[in-house]
């Protein structure tokens, strides 16, 4: 009964009459004793029982584990013996876990009482006067990462620590060996090597079947307008047709994927009326001012109906770069996201960013409206097919990142007041209504038929430029949208 | 005059409801008991076919027919809601269910007052969680600037700041709390709570508690991509706010709630009791927040302390409101303990499991060949059959005779990987043996599975050795050892998880990864078989008393009607002009068998096969208002 480690640890029994007498009732035929009286011992008072009788109270032991080093070899042993459950108690230690005393004493639920044995010098060497230091060492990951105690005490119980082998390291349980692990850590700096996460996989990066899908409406637009100049009568009728379902179905394919796709419900019918006024809507209000129209269009810029292509043309050429700017947006917005320290600083980047990409769209549809221009022979109609690229690019990169709301409103509004003008035009022609059409005649008057469209785009696409550069430089709009399968 | 609140019934969130088929049975009356109308809250659980726990919940359900129960299931993933559901008993009286997993918009968009008071919830909830740890004094008292690291080892904080600091957690909890009801109050009486709790509002409020003087340290490390993703994660666990479940005719026509497991579980339970007074049962077979802890993978550490903690502080409003709280084991009941759980309140419910496979093993304990160990379970390197091969080498050298069986399925690639590990290390252990010089040796290391011809069934695999053997490093409730007990085996453990709890003193318990230890229990108990019958018998009487379904099933039937009567539910019942109808609900109304309800004096007419077609009684007898239109809309719904 005298080891050396056991003159300082007061809690541990020192004699057999030490233990209570169920313990001693113990020994292998006890077995069915212990049973007995195991109907309310197995309540959860189990382990508060065997924590008392093995391991003293906190208080008592904090003091000494961080104080003086002990000569605490000589534990093994010491805890010997069954503890009412039948098996080896409270208070094995590391030590103890390779001498041989423990060993058996480990084994048979009390039946070897006289398990102690003179420590091994390998033993004296292992569990030196601060155990927890060699647990901090194994677990230095766990406790570095860990934010608060608990975690760290969940992690060490996924490593197979209980409150009986926290016991071994003087602790009552794991809680409390998770509280002073969590104190022991140094956190120094205390700017944790933040790991710069590997750029992300560039979402809808430049992958053949993206690209191809960008480029899609335009080739087909450009092909059904070639088609139109070369057809004639019915042919062209049905080149026309042919033309617009596929550029239709392709700009839909285009938009189910990539950085301009969203899950929210589209805008499409407004997007089709203005771009369908875009088309047709310039000839007809020139005709309406001078009493036609006269005709049915025939799909040629001199017929009585006058086709405007090049603006829709242009606007499906752009359809591509609007995906590399919306891209673009994107990519610098997320990187942003990841370097920015708050989130006025966040809103801050990000505004000169969205003018950025907004402008390198304009610069884009500009040359190819020159362009197509050109190409056709026809005026490139610059103000009007700009403004009404600016609005519906501003348009879809707001429902992209959910602000549903304001786009469609917008759209909405423009269409309405483009179909206004007309209908105030036709409605002047009733006798007694001619103020109807005064403002819309003024217009044209100082604007030529560009006027309508481009104020209304125009209005429209300022206010959503002033809107997005609200809502999309907030940090939400470009929360990642996670979905569980 | 009703004075109640208005409360508008905004079917926010996609949710269904449904009579299970079949035909309906009387309730079997029972001699002082009551019948209690219970809901039962899930997460990714009960109803469903791959939910977890489904089993337990299907015994309770199953085994305590005289009450009745409405299931409140939320469905964690798409995949699970697609797979379906078990089928359900007819004291299942309704089913709810709703996503966890969708992205949700009830396009409300809040007005200016609904936006402050959003604001001020949220931002409240912020505060707090930025604020410390519960439970964890030292933790909040590490978050105050350069505090943390001048604390040295071992010095805890000194008495007077410990007691500061438990008040100012007990302040913190209060302030979480009246956080979540205000977020709550808000989804009932304004919706939009999705949108909201996604908008940058939400995210500006987060940021504004991160660098907010005494924030935790890991919380003023956030930066804006973890504040998006707390948001989003916030939201995610904060759905059950924006459910239409807490009206009278839903949760708060229960009489308890009993929440399956703690988290989001818990969140319906916490405020059907916060806005109809409805008592919580709160059972939980694995902590919540140390699921949570272990689950969360690698990221940032300010996302995981902010989300520990909006763990931390709901398990702990979750535990300071509920009426009892049922550990399964004492692990679990040391954490719930931990967080805040009040004694009083902790009743451990052991796991039950189904003796009748086990039975003829059991009572048969003879046929077992006395040599042989076997080790039962899924083999991954938890297990330790490493460990377990050193340590029969001993035995072999003690007892040539002896033989293992391995028996057990590998779990995932792993546990190939460490299953061929194994053999590779068995094969050199242990060279092949022959009884003569003409026979075709064998190796007493055998690798078998269940459902072979020698091994049909689990209870053949205990059946076949004299002693099972446990070897894990890591374990859990270890049902295994209760099934090996069930057979009557005599068992030798390593000290690991719940196995003390469980195995009690009818078997031997060594410490994990010590070969020679398990080694020389074995051979003490091979050599002893009067021993071993012993402890095989008081194993079985152990394991038959604990953890048996039935036990499991009593033990929840005794806890409903101690909560029921502790705090039964008051409901004024108010007539058609809108007066408290006095004795509106007597206390008959708790008597077994459907006293007041004529369709069931019909179908006792009828005879107990004829099938229920109106309102159970408790739809009409129950809720508040005893006037049409609620009667009328449930009998229309069912």
């Amino acid at each position: 009964m005298s080891g050396i480690g056991e003159l300082d640890r007061p809690e541990t029994p020192r004699s057999p009459g030490a233990w209570d007498p169920r313990s001693r009732t113990c020994p292998s035929d006890g077995t069915v004793t212990a049973e007995s009286s195991d109907g309310d011992a197995s309540h959860p008072g189990v382990a508060e029982t065997d924590r008392g009788r093995g391991v003293p109270p906190a208080e008592d032991r904090r003091p000494e584990r961080s104080g003086r080093p002990r000569a605490g070899a000589g534990r093994d042993g010491v805890g010997l013996g069954c503890d009412g459950h039948g098996h080896a108690g409270g208070s094995r230690d590391g030590a103890g876990r390779e001498g041989t005393g423990a060993r058996e004493g480990g084994v048979a639920g009390g039946e070897i009482r006289d398990g102690r044995r003179s420590p091994s010098p390998s033993a004296g060497r292992r569990s030196a006067a601060d155990p927890v230091k060699g647990l901090l060492h194994r677990h230095r990951d766990l406790c570095e990462r860990a934010v608060d105690p608990l975690e760290i005490a969940a992690g060490l119980e996924a490593h197979g620590l209980t409150d009986r082998t926290a016991a071994r390291f003087r602790h009552r349980d794991v809680f409390s060996l998770a509280e002073e692990m969590y104190a022991r850590v140094p956190r120094g700096g205390d700017t944790p090597a933040r790991t710069e996460d590997a750029p992300a996989p560039r979402p809808g990066g430049p992958r053949a079947a993206g690209v191809v899908l960008a480029v899609l409406p335009g080739v087909l637009c450009a092909a059904a307008v070639v088609g139109l100049r070369l057809s004639d009568g019915r042919p062209r009728l049905i080149v026309a047709a042919v033309g617009v379902l596929a550029v239709i179905l392709a700009l839909g394919a285009a938009l189910r994927r990539g950085p301009l796709s969203s899950a929210t419900r589209s805008t499409s019918a407004w997007t089709c009326w203005l771009v369908g006024y875009a088309l047709l809507g310039d000839g007809l209000l020139r005709d309406a001012v001078t009493g036609g129209p006269d005709g049915l269009p025939d799909g040629s810029a001199a017929g009585p109906w006058p086709v405007t292509v090049v603006p829709v043309l242009a606007l499906a050429l752009s359809y591509a770069p609007a995906v590399g700017c919306a891209h673009l947006f994107v990519a610098g917005a997320r990187r942003k996201l990841s370097s920015s320290r708050g989130l006025a600083d966040f809103s801050a980047s990000v505004r000169p960013l969205l003018l950025g990409t907004f402008a390198l769209y304009m610069g884009a549809l500009a040359a190819l409206l020159a362009l197509t221009g050109a190409a056709l022979g026809e005026p490139a109609a610059h103000p009007q097919a700009l403004t009404l690229g600016a609005l519906l690019l501003l348009a879809r990169l707001l429902t992209v990142h959910g602000h549903t709301h304001a786009a469609t409103l917008v759209l909405a509004a423009t269409a309405t007041a483009e179909a206004a003008a007309l209908a105030t035009l036709f409605a002047g022609r009733l006798p007694g209504f001619g103020l109807l059409s005064a403002p819309v005649e003024a217009l044209v008057a100082v604007c030529g038929p560009a006027g309508v469209p481009t104020a209304a785009c125009g209005i429209g696409a300022v206010t959503l430029l002033v809107h997005a550069s609200r809502r999309l430089t907030r940090a939400s709009a470009h929360a990642p949208t996670e979905r569980t399968p | 005059m009703d004075n109640r609140p208005s409360r508008h019934l905004l079917v926010r969130i996609r949710s269904s409801r449904c009579e299970p088929p079949g035909q309906r049975r009387l309730t079997k009356r029972e001699i002082g008991g009551a019948r209690v109308r219970i809901g039962l809250l899930t997460e990714g659980g009960y109803p469903y076919v791959s939910g977890e726990a489904g089993l337990w919940c299907d015994r309770l359900v199953r085994g305590l027919e005289q009450h009745e129960f409405d299931v409140y299931a939320l469905s964690r993933t798409e995949r699970e809601e697609a797979e379906g559901w078990v089928p359900l008993p007819s004291q299942v009286g309704r089913v709810r269910t709703a996503p966890l997993w969708e992205t949700v918009d009830d396009g409300i968009v809040h007005g200016r007052r609904a936006r402050r008071r959003f604001a001020e919830s949220y931002g409240d909830l912020a505060m707090a969680l930025c604020t410390g740890a519960p439970g964890d004094p030292s933790a909040s008292l590490a978050g105050e600037p350069g505090a943390g690291p001048a604390e040295g080892p071992g010095e805890g904080p000194g008495r007077e700041s410990a007691e500061a600091s438990e008040g100012r957690s007990a302040l913190e909890a209060d302030r979480f709390a009246s956080a979540l009801y205000g977020l709550a109050e808000l989804a009932r009486d304004e919706g939009g709570l999705p949108a909201a709790l996604r908008s940058e509002t939400a995210v500006r409020a987060l940021e504004r508690a991160c660098r907010a003087p005494g924030a935790h340290r890991a919380a003023r490390e956030a930066r804006v991509p973890d504040l998006l993703t707390v948001a989003a994660r916030l939201e995610r666990a904060l759905r059950p706010l924006s459910l239409d479940w807490y009206e009278d005719d839903d949760l708060g026509s229960v009489d308890l709630c009993h929440a399956t497991s703690g988290g989001t579980a818990a969140l319906p339970g916490l405020l059907a009791r916060h806005f109809c007074d409805v008592p919580l049962l709160v059972t939980e077979y694995g902590v919540r927040l140390r699921t949570h802890y272990l689950t969360e993978p690698d990221s940032s550490p300010a996302i995981r302390a902010l989300l520990a903690a909006f763990h931390g502080r709901l398990a702990t409003e979750t535990y300071r409101r509920a009426a009892v709280i049922t550990p399964g084991n004492t692990h679990a009941r040391r954490w719930q303990e931990r967080c805040g759980a009040d004694r009083a309140k902790l009743r451990t419910v052991h796991p039950g499991m189904d003796a009748t496979p086990f039975a003829e093993a059991g009572e048969f304990p003879d046929c077992a060949d006395p040599q042989t160990l076997v080790w039962v379970g899924r083999v991954e390197p938890a297990k330790d059959l490493v460990s377990l091969l050193h340590a029969f080498a001993e035995v072999r050298r003690a007892e040539p005779a002896a033989r293992l069986r391995i028996v057990g399925t590998p779990s995932g690639p792993e546990g190939a990987a460490y299953l061929a590990h194994c053999k590779g290390l068995a094969a050199q252990l242990f060279p092949d043996e022959a009884d003569g010089p003409h026979a075709v040796g064998r190796n007493p290391v055998s690798f078998e599975e269940i459902g072979g011809p020698e091994l049909p069934s689990r209870a053949d695999a205990y059946a076949a050795g004299a002693l099972v053997v446990l070897s894990s490093v890591v374990e859990g409730f270890p049902s295994g050892l209760v099934e090996a007990m069930l057979c009557g085996r005599a068992t030798v453990s390593t000290d690991v998880g719940a196995v003390v709890e469980a195995i009690g003193g009818t078997g031997l318990v060594v410490p994990p990864r010590n070969p020679r230890a398990l080694a020389e229990a074995c051979v003490a108990l091979l050599r002893d078989p009067e021993r071993r019958e012993r402890l095989g018998a008081a194993a079985r009487a152990r394991a038959l008393e604990l953890f048996t379904v039935e036990q499991n099933v009593a033990a929840f039937h005794g806890i409903y009607l101690e909560i029921l009567a502790r705090t039964p539910v008051r409901r004024v019942l108010l007539d058609d002009t809108g007066e408290p109808l006095p004795f509106g609900v007597p206390a008959e109304a708790h008597v077994p068998g459907r006293w007041s309800d004529p369709v069931a004096r019909v179908a006792a007419r009828g005879g107990p096969g004829e099938p229920r077609s109106g309102p159970p009684g408790w739809a009409t007898d129950g809720p508040v208002r005893a006037t049409a239109p609620v009667s009328a809309t449930e009998g229309a719904a069912r």
